[in-house]
Order: C-alpha cells, then sequence, then structure tokens
C-alpha cells in the first residue's frame, strides 16, 4: 500500500471514465444513424494486489469491454420483415399503376366500348339502310378497338418497365454483395488483432436488411465474426444451397432478360473451387425456387409481375378480343351487305388476322359502310335480321366455356384486378405494419436514448471529477508526507 | 419498454402518415360522392355496378329502340288513317252509281275520281319513314307500290326490333298484307283493294252494273278492303300500346338498377361528414401531442455547465 497506488487508483478511474464518456459521446453523436446499436462501457474492477498484512487491495476500476446492444434474432426477424415488405411494396406499385386502365368504375373503359359496340348493332337494326347508323357502327368499332389496344398498351409497357428494372436491382444487389463480403474482410482482420468490430458489424446488418428487401437470404454468423449469405433451393433434393457471400468472396445474382416475358434469375456461386451457376428464379418452372414467394422480396415480386400476373391479365384481354373478333365476323359473313354480296364473299368486320387485344383492328378491306351485313343472307338491303343476330351476341354466353358474356368477362377481370390491388394493398399496409412493430422492438433494444445518454453522459462526468479528486488528495497527502521531511 | 426518442419520432410519423391516408381517403370518397372510385375500393361491389352499369347502357339502348319503332309506326297509321279516308270517299262516290250511268260526262267524271283516289291509296303505299319504305317489307331502294298489275314490288319481311331484353316486336306492315291482299300470310283479309279500283273504273266505264266484276260485285269488295285497312290500323294500335307498355317497364327497370347502384356507389354524406370530424380531431391531437413530445428532452433541464 502506497501513495502512488492511490494514484494508480485515481488515474485508472480517470482513464475508464475517459472511455465510458467517450463510448457515450459516440452513442450520442450516432443517434440518427441507420443500423447503429447503442454500445455500453463494461466496467470490472481493476486486479487487486497483495497488502503488507496479506489482504487483498484493490486497484480501482478498468475497461472490461465495450458491448453492442446488437440483438440477432431481432434483426433476422427484422431482415425476413424487410423482404416481405419488399414483395409487397413492389406488387402493390406495380399493380396500382396497371388499375387505371382497368377503372371502368369512374370512366367509360372497355366495358362501354363493348357495350357501344353492340348498341351500334342495335341502332342499326331500327334503320338498316342510314348511312348515319353504319357509320356510328364503324366509329364504335373504332372506340372498341381503341380502348383494347390501350389497356393492353398499359400491361405491356408496365411489365416492360418491370423487366428494364431487372438489370438495376440485380446490379444493386450484387454491389451490397460485393460490401458485405468486403466488410467480412475487415471484421474478420480486425478481430485478429482484438479491435472493435461493433461499428463494422453494425454497418453489415444494414446492409443485410437493405438487401433482405431486395432478395431474402439466410444468414450465418461465424466464429470469426463475419457473416456468411446463402440461399436455399428447396427443389432440389437434398436442398442444395448456394453461397452469396462466403468469407469476403462474393456470388452474384443475374437477370437474363434476353426472352421476352420470361426472365429467369441466375445465382452463381463463388465459394467453390469452381464457380457454380444455378436457375435460381424461373416464374414459369414447375417448383420454383422460392416456394414461398414473400421471400424473394423485390426481386421475385418484379419476376412474377412481369412473367406471370400481367400476362395473365394479358391473355384474358386477349381471349376477350380474339371472341369478339370471331363471333362477330363469322355472324358479319353469314349476312348480306347493303350492296347485295352474299357469303362467303361478304367481308369480315374486323381483321381475321389479328386476333389479340393489342393487334385488334377494323379489317381493312371494310372500306365502306355499305359493306356491314345487316341483312339475312340473301334477304333484301332493307332486312335488319342479321344486324339483330350480331347485336344479340351482346347477351350470349360466348366467353369461359360459354358461360359468360362479353360484359361479364370483362367486369370479371376487372374484379380480378381490383382484388388483387386490394389484397396487395392490405399485404402492404400490414407488412409496413409488422416493420413498424419490429423497428419499434429493435430501437428499444438497441436504439439511442439520448436521455439515457445524457444521464450517463453526467453520471461518468462526476466519476470522472471523483477520480480526479483521488489524485488530487494523493497529491495534498504527497505534499504533507514530503512536509515531514523539512 | 425502453423507449428512444427516436422510437418516438419514427412512431409519430408513422402513426401522422396512416392517420393523413384516413383524411385523404374521407376527403376522397366526399368530393367524388362515390363509395367505389377505383376497382380494388370493393372488387366485388365493383363488379355488380359494371353488371348494373351494362344493363342500363342495355336500357337506353331498348328506349332509343322504342321511340325509333314508334316513330316508324305513327308514321305507319298516319298512312293508314290516309287510306282509311280515301277508301271512305271511294265507297261513298260508288254508292251514289251503284245503278251506272249512261251519260259520258258522268262516266269521265266518275272514272276521273276513281282514278285519283287510287293513285292517293299508292302514294300513301309509298309512304317513308325516313329512308325507308314503310310498307315495302325489306325493299328499300325502290317504292313498293305501282298503279299497275301486280302492283307491289316489295316482300314480305318482318322487321323487328329489341325492345327488351329477349323482347322484340315487328314494326312493320307489309304493302301486300293491306292493299294487295296477297302474300304468305294475309292477317287482315285477302281484298285485293288496287285490283278492285281498276275492275271498278273498268265497270264504270263500260257501265257494267251486275257482272261478276260489275259495279255492285266491286263495291262490295270496297267494303272487305275498307275492313281490312281497319284491321291493320288496329293491329298497329295494339303494337303501339306494347311499345308505351315497353317503355313505360324500361323505365321502371332503369330506376330499380339506378337505385340499386346509387345505393352501392352514393357516399353517405352524414356518416362521412362526422367520420371526417372525428379524423380531423385525432389528427390534431396528434399533431400536438407529437409537438410536445418530441421537443421533450433532458437537454432542457440540464445546466449550461455542469
Amino acid at each position: 500500500m502506497s501513495l502512488d497506488s492511490l494514484m494508480g487508483i485515481g488515474k485508472n478511474g480517470m482513464s475508464a471514465y475517459m472511455t465510458a464518456i467517450q463510448v457515450t459521446s459516440q452513442n450520442i453523436s450516432n443517434v440518427n444513424t441507420p443500423g447503429y446499436s447503442t454500445q455500453n462501457v463494461v466496467l470490472e474492477t481493476a486486479p487487486s494486489t497483495a497488502g503488507n498484512n496479506g489482504s487483498l487491495l484493490g486497484n480501482g476500476v478498468q475497461v472490461s469491454r465495450i458491448m453492442s446492444s446488437y440483438d440477432a434474432l431481432l434483426q433476422k426477424q427484422l431482415d425476413n420483415a424487410q423482404t416481405t415488405q419488399g414483395y409487397d411494396t413492389t406488387t402493390a406499385n406495380a399493380l396500382q399503376q396497371i388499375e387505371p386502365s382497368f377503372n371502368d368504375v369512374a370512366n367509360g373503359g372497355l366495358d362501354s366500348a363493348i357495350s357501344g359496340f353492340f348498341s351500334a348493332f342495335q341502332g342499326l337494326s331500327v334503320d338498316p339502310t342510314n348511312q348515319t347508323a353504319r357509320q356510328a357502327v364503324l366509329s364504335s368499332a373504332q372506340t372498341l378497338t381503341d380502348n383494347f389496344q390501350s389497356a393492353s398498351r398499359s400491361l405491356n409497357n408496365t411489365a416492360a418497365t418491370l423487366n428494364n428494372s431487372l438489370t438495376p436491382l440485380t446490379a444493386n444487389i450484387n454491389s451490397t454483395l460485393n460490401n458485405i463480403a468486403q466488410l467480412n474482410g475487415q471484421i474478420n482482420s480486425i478481430n485478429m488483432s482484438g479491435g472493435n468490430t461493433n461499428e463494422l458489424q453494425d454497418q453489415q446488418q444494414q446492409l443485410i436488411q437493405n438487401l433482405s428487401q431486395q432478395l431474402g437470404v439466410n444468414c450465418t454468423t461465424n466464429s470469426n465474426g463475419t457473416t456468411d449469405l446463402y440461399i436455399t433451393d428447396n427443389s432440389a433434393n437434398p436442398p442444395a444451397n448456394y453461397y452469396l457471400v462466403k468469407g469476403t468472396v462474393a456470388g452474384s445474382v443475374n437477370a437474363n432478360t434476353t426472352n421476352t416475358n420470361k426472365t429467369v434469375i441466375t445465382v452463381t456461386d463463388n465459394s467453390g473451387a469452381a464457380p457454380v451457376t444455378s436457375n435460381a428464379m424461373d416464374p414459369t418452372a414447375a417448383t420454383p425456387f422460392y416456394t414461398n414467394d414473400t421471400s424473394g422480396g423485390q426481386l421475385w415480386a418484379t419476376l412474377k409481375l412481369c412473367d406471370v400476373t400481367i400476362p395473365g391479365y394479358q391473355s384474358q384481354l386477349d381471349s376477350l378480343a380474339k371472341t369478339i373478333v370471331t363471333t362477330v365476323n363469322a355472324q358479319q359473313q353469314a349476312g348480306s351487305d347493303l350492296n347485295g354480296s352474299a357469303p362467303p364473299a361478304t367481308v369480315a368486320f374486323f381483321d381475321p388476322s389479328k386476333l389479340t387485344a393489342a393487334t385488334i383492328a377494323i379489317n381493312p378491306a371494310l372500306t365502306s359502310t355499305n359493306q356491314i351485313a345487316a341483312a339475312a343472307n340473301g334477304a333484301s338491303s332493307g332486312d335488319n335480321s342479321n344486324a339483330l343476330l350480331i347485336a344479340n351476341l351482346q347477351n350470349s354466353l360466348s366467353m369461359s366455356s360459354n358461360t359468360q358474356t362479353f360484359n361479364g368477362y370483362y367486369d370479371s377481370l376487372v374484379s380480378k384486378v381490383g382484388q388483387d390491388v386490394q389484397t396487395a394493398n392490405n399485404n402492404v399496409t400490414q407488412s409496413n405494419a409488422l416493420t413498424q412493430q419490429l423497428t419499434t422492438l429493435q430501437q428499444s433494444n438497441s436504439g439511442v436514448s439520448l436521455d439515457e445518454q445524457l444521464t450517463k453522459l453526467m453520471q461518468y462526468q462526476q466519476s470522472y471529477q471523483a477520480s480526479a479528486k483521488i489524485i488530487t488528495t494523493a497529491t495534498a497527502m504527497m505534499d504533507t508526507v514530503l512536509g515531514l521531511i523539512t | 419498454m425502453r423507449i428512444t426518442q427516436n422510437m418516438l419520432a419514427s412512431s409519430s410519423i408513422y402513426n401522422l402518415q396512416q392517420q393523413q391516408i384516413k383524411l385523404s381517403n374521407l376527403q376522397t370518397e366526399i368530393s367524388t360522392g362515390n363509395n367505389i372510385n377505383q376497382p380494388s375500393d370493393d372488387p366485388i361491389g365493383t363488379n355488380t355496378l359494371l353488371g348494373i352499369g351494362d344493363q342500363l347502357a342495355a336500357s337506353t339502348q331498348y328506349a332509343t329502340n322504342i321511340t325509333n319503332a314508334n316513330t316508324f309506326m305513327q308514321v305507319t297509321n298516319t298512312a293508314l288513317q290516309g287510306m282509311s279516308d280515301t277508301m271512305q270517299q271511294a265507297i261513298q262516290l260508288v254508292d251514289s252509281i251503284t245503278s251506272g250511268s249512261s251519260d259520258q260526262t258522268t262516266i269521265q267524271s266518275d272514272v276521273s275520281q276513281l282514278q285519283g283516289l287510287k293513285q292517293s291509296m299508292v302514294d300513301y303505299g309509298n309512304t317513308q319513314s325516313g329512308d325507308q319504305y314503310v310498307f315495302g317489307g325489306a325493299v328499300s331502294s325502290t317504292a313498293p307500290f305501282s298503279g299497275t298489275s301486280p302492283y307491289y314490288s316489295g316482300d314480305g319481311t318482318a322487321l323487328n326490333v329489341n325492345i327488351g331484353p329477349s323482347a322484340t316486336q315487328q314494326m312493320n306492315i307489309t304493302g301486300n298484307q293491306v292493299l294487295t291482299g296477297t302474300g304468305t300470310s294475309t292477317p287482315y283479309g285477302t281484298t285485293n283493294i288496287l285490283d278492285t279500283f281498276d275492275k271498278l273504273i273498268t265497270a264504270v266505264q263500260n257501265n257494267d252494273v251486275t257482272s261478276a266484276v260489275g259495279i255492285q260485285a266491286e263495291s262490295q269488295k270496297l267494303e272487305s278492303g275498307m275492313t281490312q285497312i281497319t284491321n291493320a290500323q288496329s293491329d298497329v294500335a295494339s303494337r303501339m300500346a306494347r311499345l308505351t307498355n315497353a317503355a313505360t317497364l324500361n323505365t321502371n327497370t332503369t330506376n330499380t338498377l339506378q337505385t340499386i347502384a346509387g345505393n352501392i356507389q352514393n357516399v353517405n354524406y352524414a356518416q362521412l361528414a362526422a367520420q371526417l370530424s372525428l379524423q380531423q380531431t385525432a389528427y390534431q391531437a396528434s399533431l400536438s401531442t407529437t409537438s410536445k413530445i418530441l421537443s421533450m428532452s433532458l437537454l432542457n433541464y440540464m445546466p449550461a455547465t455542469t
């Protein structure tokens, strides 16, 4: 026991509280840094030394370690929630772009165009030789084809935009993967030299969280503090793991957009001796890589929208357009036109070679309103029975294996789009709420509380002052001792 | 649970956002007056509305068809009335000469009157509604009647028009049924009125009173011709009555459909106004508490130097 050791206790205390204040300041400064976890100084008593009388005397305080309040389980849940949110948000945004094209509630769209077309034939049936009524039929047919083409174009544009977004999306994913792999290298080397990697790990977790929104990944943490990322192909037996990050080696994700409307996502695992590439996501495959939709995040949502959902709507529109073209043409060609030409000389009403919603058009050969066949085959020009038959096609069950009318079929499609948008919107609301909830939990666990840090700041400052007081006291005692000498 | 300032801030933002969304939805509903503004608002209601919209469009078309058919029948009726008046004149004229006359002046006068009346019948037979010959059947390009046998060049086509869901009504009467009593069906009678006129003219010219084609025999046919036209008139009248019924039915259907659509689509303003006011209060309360809570910090109570 000596005055020196008293000085030592004071010095140790000042040093420990200096570190504590430094950590607290770091916490306060990073209050708004995304992904930052509050760090806490863990203090412990310094190793004791044996006193003169054999008792152990303390040597003051020392910093044991600086602990991050990061919770791996919460983080994992948050990552998963982000993946679902990425999937739902992408789906909802894309579907909301499509919805206005089917919004027949507010404005007269395809639904009223179909009604209008057949109404025009009703009008013609009342006055079959009237040129105005004939012109009205042609105009309403033009409106019908325009509406079909516009709905189809809107679907196509949305699908094309989504398809184009796949390339930057995968590029973004790959750059994140590379960053995570780089951080692995830094974490490993700092850990080897015994340094503090809390901030680096926070950064890495933040990157993984961002990545999760775009693509769901599994992660494992190694003993050296590094994190590996992989995705699992559950369709293989046994399930195969593809590493996207293993140590400092990053794999890659690529979109093969060469084949229109059938984009395939491939993953390349670079962790082995030779790279392994696999088709990770092929929405047209029997067993897609991602058995659970939402685990694929933004990437899978985008792929599914442009390869499955939108082509699905498109094919329903096409089927409607095709049936209208063929049934109207068949009835038109069964009648006689104003020029008296009987079948099969009567020209088709719609271009018989254009059987999709995108291309549907009035037959270019139909150059005169006289060519509309309002009369029955061989009947005089004033006969209206064929016009009536065409008008009545509106009420015939021509769609869905003869169970729905044209309007009914289209109304179901509108309802389906509405249902899909509603579901997507509800999902977004739910996953937003879940993310918010988990973020709150995570913040509660790891976030920086300014009040708490300020309290600690004052507490550590007082302790620092107290430690300094020990040194002042020791100095005074030393002076006393020195005074004895004179 | 440990609460941090950031949690307060982010949950405030989240909750304010949610309230903004609710306010915006209420605002949309109030300003448009519609419950359903896009299919995703209510997919099932949308389907019902679209179905009703299709039926309403059809009803509008039926109403137009009924109006047009009605016009056509009015024209037909006017022509038949004209024919009936002409026949009346002819019958009066013939009644005055049932015993014939040998005075050439009288004969000339009667013949020219009869010829004039016959021409009137032909003219009435060629009546047009718009550019359609109402008595021509499907033959619309040429006048269906001429003054010489076989008189009628139209056909027997019935022109039907849709006046309701799977309800059709024939709107025309073909000329051969009225004036020549020929054709596949002769619902009004079989008298060839124009032929009767021609025979009467010949009989008067020859002062033939009693033969099979004499004045007395033909005047009988003129009477049955009159009945034939009256029959046609009453048929047109009953068809017009059916059109009136169909129009009433159509209007009722339209009103019912509009009421149903209104029940689905029209917002309840009182309810929305109450909701809006509640939502506004909640939003203002959130704003007020947010600004109060977020401004609180230990920093406010720490001395400048400790």
